[in-house]
């Protein structure tokens, strides 16, 4: 599930921008890294578009699917 | 009733004789029949008649007890009433005074539903450890229930809000009557031939009893129990049941609270993202004050003697720099002028126009060739003569 792993990588980016060992450098690579992740997230949760569709007839071999929306 | 022989009674007296028997004899009756002749009044009461094959008996619901009935009765329901009987003695005529009516074999029904529960508890139906747990984050959510019904209008605006990236898919079924429980148990199975999603939710809205009774036929239940994709059953109201709640891997009150529980993984991960965004945000902005700060302390203590250091030295050997990029530039400069002289004197002897000044001309012929021998001018020919300072046109003579 790559939404649950984005999740847990701004996570860890998080924590590690709060730790103190880290030189500026590396906390603007890693702040720009989760806030890139954080928008692409946000952007894949609110604008992709779903499909909605319908089986059409009862018997498995004769099955059809459309879309309804 | 000895007495009454021979006695002479007013219709009144024996009216109110007539009253008090029935009413105090005839109390806390159920009866069972059917309706007719429903007139009810715009006060709220309901007045009809009561009857079954060989008898009719008036009847009269007041609003007081109406309302505590879930149905509207119509022509030809069977019903069943507790009351009492109520002599109206304006008009001679005596009636039952309903408390309460319900759907004749609606007890049956219930007691049926009680005994093929317990049937499928005993068989293992319901246990926990069968319950398959519901994905949190599903890709493709199977509706089963009426294409045209309010539940799967509920059930699309409230994930499309909640989770547009959410596909679904309808798998439509007929949720009342007869033919309704086969095409339940039918459309479950065919999601689960087809592997067409990881999530079920099998219901439709609020009904009666009655309506919502084809989720608890057997054939359902085993469908849901038979099923790998894990189901939620979604049937009527909150205070509806169906027996398919029992067997379902998660029972939701309302459809409209099934589609919820399949979004809410993905409006939590929605909520996270955004709260992380901040935090992280926020962290960098920490982490640049600080930063800041140490920067501004560096400046003014070590900083500005070592710029100070630096730069004098290398002030040195920028003023050196300039000093020698002058002088090489002059260097140059000469050494250029000197090579542009030498090259003009050359080129001034290489000219045709000196060896003119020398007292020498170019001859050409009228098509301006270049005259190199006498044979290219014979006698008569026109000639133009270039000296160093004009040109002058001659004939040849001889």
């Amino acid at each position: 599930m790559s939404f649950e792993t984005d999740v847990s990588r701004i996570e860890e980016i998080a924590q590690k921008l709060n730790a103190s060992d880290i030189t500026l450098e590396q906390s603007l690579a890693l702040f720009e890294e989760g806030m890139r992740l954080a928008k692409e997230l946000e952007k894949a949760l609110e604008e992709a578009k779903r499909k909605v569709e319908i089986v059409l007839g009862e018997e498995t071999d004769t099955v059809e699917i459309t879309n309804l929306e | 009733m000895a007495e009454l022989l021979n006695t002479e009674l007013t219709v009144s007296e024996l009216t109110s004789l007539i009253k008090k028997t029935l009413e105090e004899g005839f109390y806390g009756l159920k009866v069972s029949g059917e309706i007719s002749n429903f007139r009810p009044t715009s006060t709220g009461h309901w007045f009809f008649t009561l009857k079954d094959s060989n008898s009719a008996i008036s009847a009269v619901m007041f609003k007081g007890s109406t309302w505590k009935v879930d149905f509207t009765p119509k022509e030809g329901d069977q019903v069943v009433v507790t009351g009492s009987l109520d002599v109206y003695a304006a008009r001679g005529t005596y009636q039952i005074k309903c408390d309460t009516m319900e759907k004749a074999g609606l007890g049956e029904l219930l007691i049926l539903l009680q005994m093929r529960k317990r049937l499928y508890e005993s068989k293992g139906y319901f246990a926990p450890q069968l319950k398959q747990p519901i994905p949190r984050y599903p890709k493709r959510v199977g509706v089963v229930t009426s294409a045209g019904g309010a539940a799967l209008q509920d059930i699309l605006n409230i994930t499309a809000r909640r989770a547009p990236m959410l596909d679904i898919l309808v798998l439509p079924a007929v949720v009342q009557g007869t033919t309704a429980a086969q095409t339940i148990s039918n459309r479950i199975r065919q999601a689960n031939e087809l592997l067409l999603c990881d999530i079920l939710i099998v219901g439709r809205g609020g009904g009666s009893l009655e309506d919502l009774l084809p989720f608890s036929e057997e054939c359902v239940l085993e469908a849901i129990h038979d099923s790998h994709i894990p189901v939620i059953s979604a049937v009527g109201h909150e205070i509806d049941w169906a027996l398919s709640d029992f067997v379902a891997d998660l029972r939701a009150p309302t459809p409209s609270a099934a589609a919820e529980l399949v979004s809410q993984g993905y409006l939590d991960l929605h909520q996270q993202a955004k709260a992380l965004k901040q935090q992280v945000a926020r962290s960098m902005q920490t982490k640049l004050l600080i930063a800041q700060q140490r920067l501004k302390s560096h400046d003014r203590v070590i900083g500005g003697k070592r710029m100070e250091a630096i730069i004098g030295g290398k002030e040195y050997l920028l003023a050196n720099a300039t000093q020698n990029l002058a002088t090489s530039m002059k260097h140059l400069l000469v050494l250029s002028a000197s090579r542009l002289h030498t090259a003009h004197r050359e080129l001034q002897a290489l000219s045709p126009l000196a060896i003119l000044a020398r007292g020498y001309c170019v001859v050409q012929d009228s098509e301006e060739r270049l005259v190199r021998s006498a044979k290219q001018a014979p006698i008569g020919t026109k000639l133009s003569l270039r000296f160093t300072d004009g040109s002058r046109k001659a004939v040849v003579e001889e």
